[in-house]
């Protein structure tokens, strides 16, 4: 169960993949000015949520689910 | 009689070998894909060129590794192959199966899929191939009913695999299937959710012997080994010995270390413990009269694998000795270290020998808190520890220094 810190952060993640085509896990930490294992965990949560899913090209990719 | 749609692949029937064309051409009687993924075929052999895209989304809930996009760049010609996904499922450590649940698998895939299987991938996975993107979360739910759950793929934690360890071979120093159980079950957000730079694979193998591969093909290789002596059964060699085994040349010549010695008169084998480096070749020789040693453990060794940015590597030992028991925690943690260190500093598909070979090994190491070993040897037979003296080298006109 996420906290509200996670929920958060979920929702910042979100908000930045609506900005973009595609982000890495990596860049989105970097852009958000977080800690790649709290980005990990939170993206990791959307996508059970079904809100996010991967996309490769070379190498692995988030983006919103359906975008 | 009818013209031939396959004229080259009909060659490949030809021979005295089982042909996957004439399994193809079986189930393409029943199969559409099937039929369509041997014209594809054909035409990629005629124009020599593939015909598959690779990549894409595809996927199951919660899910980004397992699945494979391929999407066909002739899907006009053959629209039955226009989508055709790859399932990567987690194969049991050591791949034994009942009968039952090979045929639960095949009835799932002739459900959802071509029906085309592949036992095993590479990594090890059983590899079911075609199926369209609609498919892919009822076969995923029907894999999960029978017990199984997908591999990885992309930038993830491959699916860890083992050789058949103490299953089926009397050199396993460690339990493979054991810790390659542990290891999947352990770090299954790293397997199936991919946010690293690029892959990561582990591979473990019994014993120096290195069935597994891993020392070429893994990121991380395990190697079970033993920490004391080789064991000698005297007797043993010398029934080797009367029996016809050139004990001298075949075996004690070919240590690589000079480890071994061997004293014809009496028939009886030397080792110095010290200078034995766990190559496997005289144990393999005379295995009934060789054993290694009880003090069994695992050498733990990083960056494998032929890579992008760089070179093909073979795995340098970071860890000469662990002992490698359940809970593995001390394995484990180790692993983290080296993932997040790796993940932090990488570039996009940049391994970690990659990343190891940009940075140094001294960062690394210092990074995740590892001593420096003299097992440390970055290629065999190349010692970065020791360098010669000009004036001690051949042929510089000074004598050899005994």
């Amino acid at each position: 169960m996420a906290d509200a810190a996670g929920e958060e952060l979920k929702a910042r993640v979100l908000e930045y993949l609506a900005k973009v085509d595609k982000a890495k896990s990596h860049d989105i930490a970097q852009v958000l000015k977080e800690k790649k294992p709290l980005v990990d965990a939170a993206v990791r949560e959307l996508a059970r949520e079904d809100k996010v899913e991967f996309l490769y090209i070379g190498t692995s990719y988030v983006k919103l689910k359906g975008k | 009689m009818a013209e031939s749609r396959t004229p080259l692949l009909d060659e490949l029937e030809k021979g005295p070998w089982p042909s996957f064309i004439t399994d193809m051409k079986k189930l393409a009687q029943r199969k559409p894909a099937v039929q369509d993924a041997l014209g594809q075929l054909e035409m990629s052999y005629r124009d020599k060129k593939g015909h598959w895209k690779h990549g894409g989304i595809v996927g199951v809930r919660g899910y980004g590794g397992g699945v494979i996009g391929r999407y066909s760049d002739v899907g006009n010609v053959f629209p039955n192959v226009a989508e055709f996904h790859t399932m990567r499922v987690n194969q049991p450590s050591g791949w034994f199966y009942t009968t039952e649940k090979l045929r639960q698998l095949c009835d799932i895939w002739e459900a959802y899929g071509s029906g085309l299987t592949n036992f095993h991938g590479s990594t090890g996975d059983i590899i079911l191939l075609g199926t369209v993107t609609q498919n892919l979360q009822p076969a995923f739910d029907a894999l999960s009913e029978a017990g199984f759950d997908l591999g990885g793929s992309g930038s993830d934690l491959r699916t860890p695999s083992a050789c058949v360890g103490p299953a089926r071979c009397e050199w396993a120093c460690i339990d493979t299937l054991e810790l390659c159980h542990d290891v999947t079950n352990t770090f299954q957000d790293e397997l199936h959710r991919p946010m690293w730079p690029y892959k990561f694979k582990i591979k473990v193998a019994g014993c120096p012997n290195d069935c597994a591969a891993a020392v070429a093909r893994a990121d991380l290789s395990v190697i079970g080994t033993w920490r004391d002596s080789i064991r000698i059964d005297q007797e043993a060699v010398r029934e080797y010995a009367d029996g016809g085994l050139d004990v001298g040349r075949a075996v004690v010549h070919k240590c690589p270390t000079g480890a071994l010695s061997w004293d014809a008169e009496k028939k009886e084998l030397g080792l110095k413990a010290e200078e034995c480096n766990r190559c496997m070749h005289c144990i393999n020789m005379m295995p009934r009269a060789l054993r290694p040693g009880v003090e069994r453990g695992a050498t733990i060794l990083i960056g494998g694998k032929a890579t992008i940015l760089q070179t093909a590597f073979l795995s340098w030992v970071i860890v000469p000795f662990m002992k490698l028991e359940p809970p593995y925690e001390e394995f484990k943690d180790l692993l983290r270290r080296i993932w997040e260190w790796w993940d932090e500093n990488a570039k996009t598909r940049e391994r970690v020998g990659e990343l190891i070979y940009r940075k140094g090994m001294r960062e690394f190491l210092k990074a995740v808190g590892l001593p420096p070993a003299p097992q440390m040897v970055f290629r065999p037979r190349a010692n970065p520890y020791y360098f010669w003296w000009s004036e001690e080298l051949e042929g510089n006109g000074h004598k050899e220094q005994g």
